[in-house]
């Protein structure tokens, strides 16, 4: 800034594509150093001083569309952004990345995610064949969704980018390692075998979620021998860099297999003792404040559903485990069909096939399922019914509940509706019905969005928190 | 037919499908043209003619139409050719300009590479992730680390000019240690793996052994003192040295090498070193040494129990010598005095140097435990010790400082493992103390009995505070004896009687000596006020224990005053109606036992000043063939002579065997009563637990012997308490 900055206190003009605007050098500075507005006025490049500095004033010309800069530069100076009508929004975030700016586009379209502040910011058509399976949300705001054999990467803007296959292996899980990186779970498909025992299909591998690209398989060995597996659901623990997935093996070496992300190396099998269904999990969650990884193998999957907490550490142990198996199976009968740890690490929240959401003291070994009457869904009455018609029919229901923890909040899918609870006796605060997709099979939140898949039309939803008021 | 004919042929012409407006090929190499010269221009210092938003639009346009990979393979290509020409002027430069000349480039390098950074950015934020190509600021030092630093050439100079400049710095050089932290810090740049793998590594080894070879010269020559002066020294620098201009992970790597060098690897010789060694800091109070010996052992595995190890043998075997020397044993308070004095001396040194380390502490502990218990007169000593204090030795002492010394010798009482036996010795020199009225200070003897309760509880010190209450009692019954019989008295000797309840006070049965007519008058007229007030109980006189004042008219009438004990004051009396009396006649007169008789005219004739009787024949002891004269001739400058007996301190030989069998026969019920509890509670034990939980349960008074527990065990089960178990004989049973 040099000259510039002391002649003309700061000030800076700048002609954009034609168009002149006047800001302070603070302004453009506020943008960091990494974008191309602070390297433009960094010393290295104004050692020179201005030849063409008018009253004082350093004056800089840059090729680029005016209308999207003054959006940008408004952005600059508020911190807010404003789209004026006729401005389509791809428009100006190509233009933003031109300025390195497009984080910051993204940090001002919506507020800070809240369950209770939600509205329908888009709705997706889905494009792939078969029934989704899994909707993940990108540390970045973006997501994908498992279609099959394949699944489909969305950017922040929700453009499809390349998707992913894992040998068009049918997909059981996927997951963000970071925004670039994706992990996917696929099923060995059957008659596609290998003699040697190396396999092909299933397993778990990383791709780039940029390009699609194959980055990594993770391989499973047993008695130094690779085998290949059916993975189900996985997990990720940030603190240590390890992949956690239930595996089923051809050999019945069922179990969770763990991996160091940073080698991409096998480093423990934690081998199904009896009674703990570990091999089928429909779900893996890590506990950082124990130490323990939770494993639920639900209703219907399995004739009953199981609840286990492992433990890696020296010798591995299961610390406490819930099974309803052996309780009288009846139609009428309340099965858990999905669970999730709460944000404290103590207690665990399942709900069963009629909506009712349960609780588990993590705590204590041997309890019983607290079946709680406060939080019964406002829909349950006229899902039952639903449920009761398809039954009658004679087909299988397909979406089940499901549950997750965010913010402090308890998010449960209920056939076509997202129901919110809050606070410590987890009350009902919103229910968010979207773009009328028929039955949720399931959902995501992450970067500030929560992300529904329908089951029927084969949409999924993006909700997120507006902007906060500006007065 | 309007306008009719043949349609009109077209002819279409298909043109083939473009996938995509491409740009001109000649207009990417024409761009990238413009760029490479940009970034050459960077490099050249000449930017300032450069124009950033030309430079960041043609960059931004390459990527976005696909040349990204030919932009950034050009970058690669042109910063590669760069660097080689770097690498070549690096070389080239000469002796102590070669760090200078590396350090300026690398300067340049960052600054040019922040600018093509700034060029490229959008190839950064686009391209790059991608295709997985490495960004381009860690572009820029993986080329510079593969170009320069690992080029053959500046490779091993650079590392052989950074160990030479620590070495000359080593040996007392200034160099310029702002270049070494550029250049250190240059290699952290380039990553940790950098740092370790091409310096940290072979700095260790190097320094290794020259801290090998230096220690090894430093013992030969240094005593253990300057050894350890020298070694702080070098870890001082060290560590300075890394806050200085190494990575700070490497100060815990280099003072680990020169801890191993300079202090593992000698840590036995420096600790035995001949003269200066631990053991002679020790004696020498070195608390500076001993200070820097403590902090530079404890960097070290082992290194505070080797110290440990070697100061407790060294207090063992000073300790034994001190407690077994019979010169020492001579003079009970200069034994004690000396028993604490070491205690002080090592208590100061484990405070100031060991940091009051607690290992330290109970290596002391138990040290003194192990050879205080070696010598088994020491409870007889620490009680003449207390007693020698509370007699004269806190005349002008404050409240505070007599605390003080009791507190000191409350630690090594609780070292003691016989402290019964040193009970018992306490009530004896405590009854002549109170007995003798030569207590000084009745809080101080209240404050040591306060401290034995703490420690030894109520039942321990239960019989010492009934002594106290019989004084109390005997004052105030002397009082009111006087009050109510003054003038039945007339003005006849003054009597005071302390009256003892039999079994608090550690009375021996001794006959009562002939008293003088005078004092039997007074005392019988005392015995019928007593037993007139109090029913039913019985007056014995303890002769042997009394003391006297008397007052006596010597040549030219001189007069004194004569303190002495109440056989001393038998002897005297006689001397009233003669002037010479043979051993014999006095014996017949008071009827004083032969030992104690023997002791009192020896020192009423003998000590030198004290000398009221004069003795023929002249000579230090006493026979039954001397005859003893009124000595006419004393003379004292003062008019109060204090006249006690001779050997009143330490007990003699048999006295000592009596005390010992008596507190054998005291321990007997103690342990008889610890063995029905125990079996009381447990029904059915063995010979060896019962050994072992009377030995717990009574450690705290004494240890027992398991032969003495053995025959106590016989005698109950003679009494009918125990019976042995019919099948199992080792077996016993209690039996309610």
């Amino acid at each position: 800034m040099g000259m510039a900055a002391k002649t003309g206190r700061g000030r800076v003009r700048l002609n954009v594509g034609g168009r002149v605007f006047e800001t302070t050098a603070d302004t453009l500075a506020s943008a960091g150093r990494d974008t191309m507005l602070g390297a433009m006025l960094d010393a290295s490049w104004n050692a020179g001083g201005h030849d063409d500095a008018v009253d004082g004033v350093a004056e800089y010309f840059i090729d680029r569309d005016p209308a999207c800069f003054a959006v940008l530069l408004d952005l600059l100076r508020t911190g807010t952004l404003h789209l004026p009508p006729g401005l389509p929004e791809p428009t100006l975030c190509r233009e933003a990345l031109y300025y390195g700016l497009l984080d910051r586009v993204r940090a001002a379209r919506a507020g800070e995610f809240d369950g209770d502040r939600l509205r329908l910011a888009a709705s997706v058509p889905g494009r792939a064949p078969g029934d989704g399976t899994a909707v993940r949300a990108a540390p970045d705001g973006g997501c994908c969704v498992a279609h099959g054999g394949a699944v489909r990467v969305y950017n922040w803007l929700l453009e499809e980018r390349r998707p992913v296959y894992l040998d068009h292996a049918p997909v059981n899980d996927a997951a963000y390692l970071d925004a670039a990186t994706l992990l996917v779970a696929a099923r060995e498909r059957p008659g596609n075998r290998r003699s040697d025992g190396g396999g092909v299909g299933g397993g778990v591998a990383a791709f780039s979620a940029l390009t699609g690209d194959l980055r990594h398989r993770f391989r499973v060995a047993h008695g130094r021998q690779p085998r290949s597996f059916t993975a189900g659901a996985l997990e990720l623990d940030a603190s240590s860099n390890r992949v956690f997935a239930s595996c089923k093996g051809r050999l019945n070496e069922y179990g969770v297999g763990v991996w160091d992300c940073a080698t991409g190396e096998q480093a423990d099998f934690f081998y199904e003792p009896p009674g703990c269904a570990l091999g089928d999990a429909d779900k893996l969650q890590w506990l950082d404040n124990t130490n323990t990884l939770m494993v639920a193998t639900m209703f219907p999957r399995t004739d009953a559903s199981f609840l286990t907490l492992l433990d890696f550490r020296d010798d591995k142990s299961v610390v406490w485990s819930w099974t309803d198996a052996g309780t009288p199976a009846s139609l009428e009968e309340k099965r858990a069909v999905h669970a999730v740890v709460l944000e404290d690490g103590r207690s665990v929240c399942v709900v069963n096939q009629y909506d009712d959401l349960g609780f588990l003291d993590l705590r204590k070994n041997a309890g019983a399922v607290r079946w709680s009457s406060r939080s019964k869904l406002m829909m349950a009455s006229a899902g039952k019914n639903k449920k009761a018609a398809a039954a009658a029919r004679g087909y299988e229901e397909t979406c089940y509940p499901k549950l997750a923890a965010h913010g402090g909040q308890l998010f449960a899918s209920t056939n076509d509706t997202i129901s919110v609870f809050s606070g410590p006796d987890h009350v009902l605060t919103s229910t968010l019905r979207g773009s009328g997709g028929g039955a949720i099979c399931d959902f995501s939140i992450g970067g500030d969005r929560l992300f529904v898949l329908h089951n029927e039309e084969n949409v999924f939803d993006v909700w997120e928190t507006p902007p906060p008021a500006i007065i | 037919m309007s306008g009719g004919g043949p349609p009109r042929k077209r002819n279409f012409k298909i043109e083939a499908f473009k996938h995509r407006v491409e740009l001109d090929p000649k207009y990417a190499e024409r761009t990238w043209k413009v760029l490479e010269h940009a970034i050459h221009e960077i490099y050249n210092h000449n930017a300032s003619g450069l124009s950033f938003e030309e430079l960041y639009r043609s960059a931004y346009n390459m990527v976005l139409h696909k040349y990204g990979e030919k932009l950034y393979d050009g970058l690669k290509n042109t910063m590669t050719w760069r660097l080689k020409e770097i690498s070549k002027s690096i070389e080239a430069a000469q002796g102590g300009l070669f760090l200078e000349e590396l350090n300026a480039k690398w300067m340049d390098h960052n600054k040019a590479l922040q600018m093509i950074r700034d060029i490229l950015m959008y190839m950064d934020r686009t391209y790059v992730p991608t295709s997985h190509r490495t960004p381009v600021h860690e572009l820029g030092l993986n080329l510079w680390r593969d170009h320069i630093i690992h080029s053959p050439m500046i490779h091993s100079r650079l590392l052989d000019t950074l160990l030479d400049l620590i070495h000359r710095e080593r040996m007392g050089e200034v160099i310029n240690r702002g270049l070494m932290r550029s250049i250190t810090k240059m290699l952290m740049d380039l990553g940790p793996a950098v740092y370790q793998d091409d310096f940290e590594k072979p700095f260790l080894e190097v320094s290794a052994s020259f801290y090998s070879g230096e220690s090894q010269e430093f013992i030969e020559c240094c005593d253990c003192g300057n050894y350890l002066k020298k070694a702080e020294r070098r870890l001082n620098e060290e560590m300075e040295r890394v806050s200085h201009y190494l990575d700070a992970g490497s100060e815990a790597k280099i003072t680990s090498v020169v801890e191993k060098e300079m202090i593992a690897n000698h840590m036995h010789r420096l600790v035995h070193m001949e003269n200066s060694g631990l053991v002679n800091m020790l004696i020498d109070d070195k608390y500076e040494d001993l200070g820097r010996m403590y902090a530079l052992f404890r960097r070290v595995p082992d290194g505070l129990s080797t110290l440990r190890d070697v100061m407790t043998s060294y207090l063992r075997e000073t300790g034994k010598q001190l407690v077994t020397d019979p010169e020492r044993l001579k003079d009970p308070v200069e034994f004690v005095q000396r028993l604490l004095n070491e205690k002080d001396k090592h208590d100061k040194i484990i405070s100031v140097a060991f940091g009051n380390d607690k290992t330290f502490q109970n290596a002391l502990n138990s040290s003194f435990e192990y050879f205080i218990n070696l010598n088994n007169r020491s409870p007889e000593f620490i009680s003449l010790y207390v007693d020698d204090k509370l007699r004269k030795g806190l005349k002008g002492a404050t409240e505070e400082d007599v605390e003080v010394i009791l507190d000191k010798v409350m630690m090594l009482f609780r070292y003691l493992q016989e402290k019964d036996v040193f009970e018992k010795y306490y009530k004896q020199h405590l009854a002549k103390r109170l007995l003798s009225g030569k207590t000084v200070s009745d809080d101080a003897e209240r404050s040591m009995i306060v401290k034995l309760k703490t420690e030894c509880g109520y039942q321990f010190t239960s019989k010492l505070e009934g002594m106290f209450t019989d004084m109390k009692t005997s004052q105030d019954t002397m009082q009111d004896f006087y009050a109510k019989k003054a003038e039945e008295l007339g003005d006849g000797p003054t009597l005071d009687v302390h009256i003892l309840t039999t079994g608090s006070w550690p009375t021996q049965p001794s006959p009562p000596c002939n008293l003088p007519p005078e004092i039997l008058t007074v005392c019988e007229k005392f015995r019928a006020y007593y037993l007139g007030t109090h029913s039913g109980r019985r007056l014995t006189w303890q002769t042997n224990m009394g003391t006297a004042d008397i007052k006596a008219t010597f040549g030219k009438g001189q007069k004194h005053e004569l303190n002495v004990s109440t056989y001393q004051m038998c002897v005297l009396m006689l001397f009233n109606s003669a002037d010479g009396l043979t051993y014999k006649e006095i014996e017949q007169a008071t009827e004083i036992p032969a030992s104690d008789l023997k002791r009192c005219l020896q020192s009423l004739a003998c000590v030198k000043g004290k000398n009221v009787l004069r003795k023929e024949p002249m000579s230090k002891d006493i026979s039954e063939d001397d005859t003893f004269y009124f000595n006419d001739k004393f003379t004292s400058k003062l008019v109060k002579v204090k006249i006690g007996t001779v050997v009143a301190q330490k007990e003699s030989e048999p006295e000592k065997q009596e005390t010992r069998q008596r507190v054998e026969e005291d321990r007997k019920p103690q342990i008889e009563a610890a063995i029905v509890r125990i079996m009381k509670s447990r029904r059915v034990l063995d010979h060896n637990s019962i050994v072992s939980e009377v030995t717990k349960q009574l450690q705290a008074r004494f240890l027992p012997n398991p032969v003495v527990i053995k025959k106590r065990i016989e005698s109950l089960i003679e009494r009918e308490f125990l019976e042995r178990d019919k099948v199992d004989r080792k077996l016993y049973r209690y039996l309610a």
